[in-house]
């Protein structure tokens, strides 16, 4: 009969898409980054991570050179935000979460903090292991000016957007020999819950003195037009001339924007890894033990000190609540703290951390059970 | 139906002219010739969109479709920095997806849609119907985040694939109920009636008269509702996390889609990740393409004839 023929041959149809489908395979060759293979801990099996988009790049590069080592091997990273990551971390859909700022141990709705929920997740505390660090720029688009400098004051009136162009004497006193247009400035803003952005409203609020009132917040409180997550930000930047927004630098880099020189008082200091260092270095560790929470000196005067930046940690259950899962996070995090992948970060917009802090990470990701 | 209003929307041939009857002829032909051309001023604006996105695809995208490797691999331990690795993955997960979603919504959805046409009297057949008037209205976001509340929040199960194709599910079954009544009530009552004048009984009837007669027009539906909910984003972005490498298991760990390897890269900024996202977008609409053709030819290809 007709009817069976039809049927045949849609079952046909069905089936033979998902073999055509199912021949695809894992490339496990891995290509491109020309770092030697290292020698690693290998797992096999899944983790799957996510949060900051502002380690995208830095997780996705470790992640390959994991994966080339060791086929068995597979890590997720989906780059969600700060905050999505920390929310699906304590949900328990995630194995670790990848954020720019320590889980807060002030709860600023008067419930359970960050720290608590991870803590009740786990059974154990959660560490902050920080792992990238990774500078924010100060990006802009402005036709005909290759060399621009802010101060933290400046800054916040721009972001605040109390100063609205270019060509502002405030601006202008910073930059003595610049010609500056009077294009109108746009700020971008990161429309979703960001470390990023807590990260440099914080920097504001403690380096310009007054001049920036709200709140350090993942949420942003200041002026502009809110584009999602990095890529977002830069991309508008790019395609508005007068754009001005704060991304991490290797966002800035890709996008080829112009990098602003922030002077803190200590003379204008440009955006270099080096300077970046130097800062990460000055910075204190305020969590316990093996909990490497850090607070960065944003102040700092010290010449040839870059002052913006973040530092992403990856927060991990202390005690796993999987044996086997908690050796494989282990074994990753280990390959992602080295010293040869921290130093092949550089070329791609990170800082590597400086060594006494990387001393203190790998101590703790030893102590991980 | 669809024939219906094509033919309705084509021009006819001019009606012969009566030239000098009321004077009025310049003004009708006038009409005639304005109408026409308002008709077609609208196709073509309706087509720019289309074409515009089918060119720009085609140019951006269609050089990553020609390699082997697109077809054949995943994206594993690629980053967005190098150029390589396919969307094997993620042509796989879209396909596994649909078709488990068509599996559980295509009986659901027929049988419904029987009920409505064959036996629905009274109360009941108008909740039924008017439920599915509802579920047609609801927005993908909003069965995403209903499977979300279920699966995740209340049952505390993992984000998987399988969770995925619930919401699909939930946005399907309404579209099939839809396509297989309209085909269902377009089979002639002539033939019920005979069949019951030979002294069958109506379940048999169903089975080999009513719905052989309107295979072809249930499958064409079952088809066109599968290639919509391929394109879905919303579910998968919810309930269905990305990942790089391929992915077999319904009921655990992550699965590639397409949508979701186009969201993953959309925002970014180098030109390997790029040139993924518009070749992900050029497979997508191949693939709901080749779906839509199939749906067509098999609905040509096996017309029962009245």
């Amino acid at each position: 009969m007709k009817t069976t023929r039809i049927g045949q041959l849609a079952s046909l149809a069905v089936i033979g898409s998902l073999v055509l489908a199912g021949c695809g395979s894992d490339n496990t060759s891995g290509s491109g980054s020309s770092s030697s293979p290292v020698a690693v801990d290998c797992f096999t099996g899944t983790i799957n991570a996510e949060g900051s988009s502002a380690q995208k790049n830095a997780i996705e590069e470790a992640i390959a050179s994991y994966g080339k080592a060791c086929s068995g091997a597979k890590i997720n990273y989906n780059p969600t935000g700060s905050g999505a990551g920390i929310k699906q971390f304590t949900a328990g859909q995630v194995d670790f979460a990848g954020s720019d700022s320590a889980l807060k141990t002030t709860a600023a709705d008067g419930g359970q903090t960050e720290a608590a929920k991870a803590e009740a997740y786990c059974g154990a505390p959660a560490w902050n292991i920080p792992m990238v660090t990774g500078p924010i720029a100060v990006a802009y688009n402005l036709k005909g000016v290759d060399k621009l400098v802010l101060t933290p004051a400046v800054a916040a009136d721009i972001f605040a957007g109390k100063i609205t162009a270019w060509n502002d004497p405030a601006i202008a006193a910073v930059n003595p020999g610049v010609t500056l247009p009077s294009t109108a400035i746009k700020v971008f803003f990161r429309s979703d819950e960001s470390g990023t952005t807590e990260n440099f409203t914080k920097y504001l609020k403690a380096a310009a003195g007054g001049k920036w009132a709200a709140e350090p917040a993942k949420k942003w409180t200041g002026a502009g037009e809110g584009k999602e997550k990095s890529a977002g930000v830069s991309e508008g930047v790019k395609s508005t001339d007068g754009g001005v927004t704060y991304v991490e630098w290797s966002y800035a880099k890709d996008n080829k924007l112009g990098v602003a020189q922030i002077d803190n008082g200590g003379g204008a200091v440009e955006l270099t890894g080096a300077a970046v260092g130097k800062a990460v270095a000055a910075a204190k560790q305020v969590g316990t033990g093996n909990d490497l929470a850090l607070k960065l000196d944003y102040t700092t005067k010290e010449a040839g000190a870059y002052p913006i930046l973040l530092v992403t940690y990856e927060i991990v259950c202390s005690k796993g609540k999987d044996a086997t899962k908690a050796k494989s996070i282990k074994a990753f995090l280990k390959h992602f703290a080295s010293a040869d992948v921290q130093k092949s970060l550089e070329g791609i917009g990170y800082a590597p951390l400086p060594t006494e802090v990387e001393t203190k990470v790998l101590a703790a990701i030893d102590a991980l059970s | 139906m669809s024939t219906l209003t094509q033919a309705a929307v084509e021009p006819s041939t001019t009606p012969p002219v009566h030239t000098d009857l009321t004077g009025m002829s310049g003004r009708r032909a006038f009409t005639d010739r304005a109408a026409r051309v308002v008709m077609w001023g609208a196709f073509l604006l309706a087509c720019i969109p289309l074409v515009w996105i089918l060119v720009s695809t085609l140019v951006k995208g269609g050089h990553m479709l020609l390699s082997g490797s697109w077809w054949s691999l995943s994206q594993n331990g690629i980053t967005s920095r190098v150029v390589g690795g396919g969307a094997a993955h993620a042509i796989q997960g879209t396909l596994m997806q649909a078709a488990v979603t068509a599996i559980m919504s295509v009986p659901i959805g027929v049988l419904t849609a029987i009920y409505l046409v064959e036996y629905g009297r009274g109360r009941l057949a108008k909740v039924v119907s008017f439920m599915v008037d509802i579920l047609t209205g609801v927005p993908s976001i909003v069965a995403a985040l209903f499977i979300y509340a279920l699966w995740v929040t209340t049952f505390g199960f993992q984000r998987v694939p399988f969770a995925v194709t619930l919401a699909l599910t939930l946005l399907m079954i309404p579209t099939i109920v839809r396509s297989t009544e309209e085909m269902l009530k377009l089979v002639p009552n002539e033939l019920r009636e005979a069949s019951y004048a030979l002294g069958v009984p109506k379940w048999r009837t169903i089975v080999s008269i009513v719905l052989p007669t309107a295979f072809s027009g249930i499958v064409t539906g079952v088809l066109l509702g599968l290639a919509r909910v391929m394109g879905e984003t919303a579910p998968l972005i919810i309930l269905g996390p990305y990942t790089k490498s391929m992915a077999h298991d319904l009921f655990n760990g992550l699965m590639a889609t397409l949508p979701t390897m186009i969201n993953q890269d959309r925002t970014e900024a180098l030109q390997p990740a790029l040139d993924r996202v518009w070749g992900a977008a050029l497979t997508l609409i191949l693939l709901v393409f080749v779906l839509n053709l199939l749906g067509r030819f098999l609905g040509r290809f096996s017309k029962v004839k009245n």
